[in-house]
């Protein structure tokens, strides 16, 4: 049991584990995740079944992914507390140990005042005991590593709530328009562009959102990188689209009708006569014969739209194609083709505050501790008058430091 | 502007030419030419990123080759800084050639100044990605010290202080650059939360990021461990920057994901 206590606890285990995440996240990266079964059975072929038995095409939410990371933290857990009990435990008697270590280096008089300048210049601490000067530096360094460890295991911790508590919605809506969630809640769209007025992809609509107690935020701009934050939704800019929008006027009666068109629709009174919305197509080039070749792909706004539907006059049908400012009469039926309108697609989130804060938190942490870990080196010097040690948790680049001294105070034909 | 980059990027190769040649012949006359000639590389550089910044408008850390750009000035800085302070010589004849190979990648990449798109306009920008540059040249160089190591082991009489320093150094250059992955990541994470509505989206880029982060938590750790020193954690070193190399170019090249600009 003390074994498997002891195996758990420890840093191999910890390197083990790291080691398995990084080979899942190898496959992960390798074999597309989350597609359909049929895709995988398309592109591995012979291969597909093993690839769904072992659930490599969601590696990443799989069982023993999610095992890993569960294993994780609790090494985590445990290293973590085995390190700060050993790191208060053995932070007090550090001075009187290092005041008995035996001299690893030996100096001259002038190398030992040389060296104590050296020493109080970096700012240690001095003690004296017994017969030696113990200096000491960097003391809250000791503590680097355990925070690390700490924010690594907050991180995973916050990261799966911040990840996997929300409850996400996408939708779009026109402008002008609003969406009601189930709670009440209702997302007002005011506008939306996709360019600014240089031409520069934008992707900016202004939103109003009101909460099912009543409470109205202002109406706020909203575009990628500038989410829109009130009560506990939060709204991304995550997509947008293009609508085609026809006037149909009836000429004997004067009545009319605006239609957004986002797919395949007929708009007609008898099933019989009228037009057939087919797409809204970008862009064309039309050849001096007349011909039209219709683009189907662009960057941003539609700089030159053109409907593409069918005119059908007592059921038969004619492929036809307009511009915005067209029109054409089928019947007693006046449809004017307009400018297309363009509508956000938006990410709704409920989120949990709290959590993204914690999170946020732990990251500061992660970056705190690890700054500490690497700069602030703990580091003990004992100094007499035959010479010098050094100790202490991260001894090394003391070590370092001093010997490129000697190395200069050789080199400059003076011994220490 | 293309015109100063080649100038820049000829410069380069003369000093590796000079490096080499100086190195093989042991003509210590060639070297030092071969020091002022990166140094003075390092100085068109510095001008070309500065100017390619103003012309662009922004930070010019947008698109393979930008941040290819950025990645070799960090590597030659790196040097620069190492070589002078540590008066490490010995790093020289590997860093050189490594800033030179960066800016190949980057000769090979499409150069225009495009407008940056929406999802990269963000106070994040800098932060993310410049920390990239620092993370990256700082474990290249790393990887340079950990060549340059086992070439010096493999002498019948080794100087163990050389090494020892060398095997210090490569540390410090992994810390350094551990920080800044980790900034990477984390400043990554939330820019993520802003711009994708998600902290973590197991995209290509951020999964082979992370993996790149455990490789030298893992080498940290072995060190720390004191079991694996010297010529192990010099391959290690050596071998990591392939992987950081694939987390640059290799996923944007053959794998499609959210970080797929360009």
């Amino acid at each position: 049991m003390k074994k498997v206590w002891n195996f758990l606890r420890s840093m191999r285990f910890g390197l083990l584990l790291l080691g398995l995440i990084a080979v899942c996240s190898v496959i992960g990266t390798v074999i597309p995740q989350e597609r359909e079964i049929g895709w995988y059975a398309q592109t591995y072929r012979a291969f597909h079944g093993a690839i769904l038995l072992l659930r490599f095409h969601r590696i990443f939410t799989s069982w023993y992914f999610v095992a890993l990371l569960g294993l994780l933290c609790l090494n985590l857990t445990l290293c973590s507390v085995l390190r700060i009990v050993r790191v208060v435990r053995t932070a007090g008697g550090e001075s009187e140990r290092a005041a008995r270590l035996p001299d690893s280096t030996a100096l001259t008089p002038e190398g030992v005042e040389a060296l104590r300048e050296h020493l109080l210049r970096l700012r240690c601490r001095r003690e004296k005991i017994g017969g030696s000067e113990v200096y000491t530096r960097n003391g809250f360094g000791r503590y680097g590593s355990f925070l690390t460890h700490l924010a690594i295991l907050l991180t995973l911790v916050f990261g799966a709530l911040a990840l996997y508590t929300p409850t996400v919605t996408d939708r779009s809506c026109m402008p002008g328009e609003a969406i009601s969630l189930p709670d009440g809640t209702e997302i007002r769209v005011q506008d939306f562009r996709i360019n600014d007025e240089t031409g520069r992809l934008d992707y900016t609509s202004h939103v109003q959102l009101t909460l099912p107690d009543g409470r109205r935020s202002g109406l706020s701009e909203l575009k990628v990188n500038h989410p829109f934050r009130f009560g506990p939704y939060k709204l991304f800019q995550q997509s947008f689209g293009t609508a085609g929008s026809v006037t149909v006027e009836n000429l004997e009666n004067g009545g009319h009708d605006d239609f957004l068109l986002e797919e395949m629709s007929y708009l007609t009174i008898d099933e019989r006569n009228g037009i057939i919305y087919e797409q809204l197509y970008p862009d064309y080039i039309r050849d001096p014969d007349g011909e039209v070749t219709l683009i189907t792909v662009t960057e941003g706004a539609y700089r030159n739209p053109i409907y593409a539907f069918e005119v059908l006059a007592d059921g038969v049908r004619t492929p036809s194609l307009a511009v915005p400012g067209d029109s054409l009469e089928v019947l007693g039926l006046r449809f004017t083709f307009n400018e297309p309108v363009e509508y956000p697609g938006l990410r709704i989130k409920h989120v949990s505050t709290l959590f993204n804060a914690l999170l946020v938190a732990a990251f500061t942490l992660m970056i705190a501790g690890l700054y500490v870990t690497f700069f602030f080196d703990p580091v003990v010097v004992k100094l007499d008058a035959e010479g010098y040690a050094v100790g202490g948790p991260k001894p090394e680049r003391m070590r370092v430091e001093l010997g490129a001294l000697f190395a200069e105070y050789e080199r400059g034909g003076e011994k220490l | 502007m293309k015109a100063l980059f080649f100038i820049t990027f000829a410069v380069y190769g003369l000093s590796v030419a000079l490096e080499f040649t100086g190195t093989a012949f042991k003509k210590d006359k060639l070297l030092r030419a071969a020091w002022i000639s990166f140094l003075a590389a390092f100085a068109l550089h510095t001008v070309f990123f500065v100017a390619r910044g103003v012309a662009a408008k922004r930070l010019p850390l947008s698109n393979q080759f930008e941040f290819a750009t950025a990645f070799a000035w960090g590597v030659a800085l790196f040097a620069i800084v190492v070589c002078t302070r540590a008066k490490a010589d010995w790093l020289k004849v590997a860093a050189m050639p490594a800033a030179l190979l960066i800016m190949t990648y980057a000769a090979l990449q499409p150069m225009e100044i495009r407008d940056l798109m929406p999802a990269l306009r963000s106070a994040w920008f800098g932060v993310h990605i410049g920390s990239a540059v620092l993370a990256y040249a700082s474990f290249v160089l790393a990887g340079c010290i950990g060549a340059r190591y086992l070439r010096f082991a493999r002498r019948p009489e080794p100087d163990k202080k050389a090494l020892e320093q060398m095997d210090y150094m490569s540390y410090r250059m992994v810390s350094f650059g551990f920080l800044f992955l980790t900034v990477v990541i984390l400043s990554g994470a939330i820019w993520a939360e802003q711009a994708w509505s998600s902290f973590w989206s197991w995209d290509p880029k951020e999964v082979w990021a992370l993996i790149t982060w455990i490789i030298y938590a893992v080498y940290l750790h072995l060190r720390l461990r004191g079991k694996h020193t010297g010529v192990k954690m010099a391959w290690f070193l050596v071998i990591a920057v392939f992987v950081v190399f694939f987390t640059f170019a290799g996923v944007n090249t053959l794998m499609h994901g959210m970080h797929t600009y360009g």
